[in-house]
């Protein structure tokens, strides 16, 4: 018994020590790999030649700076709020009220046409009251083209209210 | 609040300078000189059971405030109810009237282009067509465009104005934005005098002056010329837009009495029966 249990250890002790050599052992892995598309590209038909491909192929990328402008939001540049227009806006409005009652605010609109002064309307009325107004001047003269394309237009104007529109 | 008593002969509020020393234990003395006095106006049409408010006058010839004195103002004007849809509606009004939309797209008949037909009406296999001024084409005519310029003038009413005039400012008023100065005279003529003026009183960036003629003194002339948000009207160019424009409002004495004489004889000047607008009153 004692000469098989000595056995026994013994060759519990060899396997333990194979089992450790195998842990350490490694074999030496060489890779050799055979580029084979290297040689095909010097010799490859080349298909469809002069046709471009409109694909990026390369990868994923926002665009391609092909040269031309990007769109873009323009410059920021804060407006002038404080400017001689906006600051004085409104000056004068309530002339009539506080200043001496000569001047009326419907009267201080100095770069508005004087036809167009105190007038709301459409665009018929807008017109006849143009005409009246310019037909003694020197308008009709100096401007044919535009007096008879006004006339003509109110004329226009004038059938397509009475005659062609839904009146319930 | 608009009674229709006719206005009697002289409606420049008089002013009747009492020289003694403040005493309102509302305010701060401490802060007064011994020249503060209390100059009381009597109005002639001071409605009963409104008191009068009440405002320091101040001086522009040091950066740190003075108090002169203080003087009580219309309660009609300068304590009017805060209607703020009537301010509204006179932003509205001075926004529109003066606007003219100016774009105008030609007519049929005004384009230039030629009225021949383009191509057959059969045969061609395409789609019939009579001109090519029709809005199908480009370069036609542009159905329900724009026509000529178009206006937006209207005329808000009188009365509605002056309310407009009183309740912005009794706001400015209120919120502590009004201030009154004995006249706008400044020592020197550089900008950064008023700048600091400004600064040490913490009257806010946008300051508006306002006095009686539109000839002002010369030296904060030039000085506020420099400065964009720092600007001089006379009285008869205040309006809404302005007083909620800038931050502060700075008037004269002499603009106060102006504003106070000219508001209250819309209310207690002769009676206008119609006060609608007509293009023949201007």
């Amino acid at each position: 018994m004692e000469s098989d249990t000595q056995s026994y250890m013994a060759n519990i002790g060899i396997n333990r020590i194979l089992v450790h050599i195998l842990n350490k052992w490694q074999p030496l892995i060489q890779t050799k790999r055979f580029r084979y598309w290297e040689d095909i590209r010097k010799t490859r038909l080349v298909r469809r030649h002069g046709y471009k491909d409109e694909y990026f192929p390369n990868g994923m990328l926002p665009r391609i700076n092909d040269g031309k402008r990007i769109k873009e939001l323009p410059i920021y540049r804060p407006k002038d709020s404080w400017s001689v227009k906006k600051a004085s806006f409104g000056q004068n409005d309530y002339i009539d009220i506080l200043g001496n009652g000569k001047l009326h605010p419907a009267r201080i609109a100095y770069n508005v046409p004087s036809w167009l002064k105190t007038f709301r309307g459409n665009e018929y009325t807008m017109l006849l009251r143009k005409t009246k107004m310019l037909d003694r001047g020197i308008f009709p003269l100096i401007h044919p083209t535009k007096w008879s394309k006004m006339k003509s237009r109110i004329d226009w104007l004038w059938y397509h209210l009475n005659y062609r529109r839904k009146i319930y | 609040m608009v009674s229709r008593e006719p206005l009697k002969t002289g409606t420049k509020a008089d002013i009747e300078t009492v020289t003694e020393n403040v005493t309102n234990t509302d305010v701060d003395i401490s802060k007064t000189t011994s020249q503060s006095t209390i100059s009381v106006r009597n109005f002639k049409n001071l409605p009963a059971y409104f008191p009068t408010r009440k405002i320091w006058v101040e001086n522009l010839d040091t950066e740190e405030t003075n108090r002169l004195g203080i003087i009580n103002l219309h309660p009609e004007i300068f304590g009017a109810r805060p209607r703020i849809d009537i301010i509204w509606q006179n932003i509205v009004w001075q926004r529109n009237y003066k606007y003219i939309n100016y774009k105008c797209l030609p007519a049929k008949h005004e384009i230039q282009r030629s009225t021949r037909k383009p191509w057959p009406q059969k045969g061609t296999g395409r789609a019939r067509h009579g001109t090519k001024r029709s809005p199908l084409f480009i370069g036609g005519v542009k159905t329900h465009g724009p026509r000529g310029p178009r206006t937006h003038f209207y005329m808000l009413q009188v009365l509605q104005r002056v309310h407009g005039l009183c309740s912005s400012l009794s706001i400015k008023l209120a919120q502590d934005d009004l201030h009154v100065v004995n006249n706008l005279e400044i020592p020197v003529n550089d900008p950064s005098y008023l700048l600091n003026l400004v600064e040490t009183r913490k009257w806010g960036p946008s300051v508006l002056f306002v006095d009686v003629d539109d000839i002002m003194p010369e030296n904060i002339s030039i000085a506020a010329d420099s400065i964009k948000h720092i600007n001089l009207m006379p009285v008869y160019g205040l309006n809404c837009y302005s007083i909620l424009k800038y931050t502060t409002l700075v008037l004269t004495l002499n603009a106060v009495e102006r504003i106070e004489e000219k508001l209250l004889e819309q209310f207690y000047g002769p009676y206008v029966r119609n006060r609608k607008f007509r293009t023949s009153q201007v």
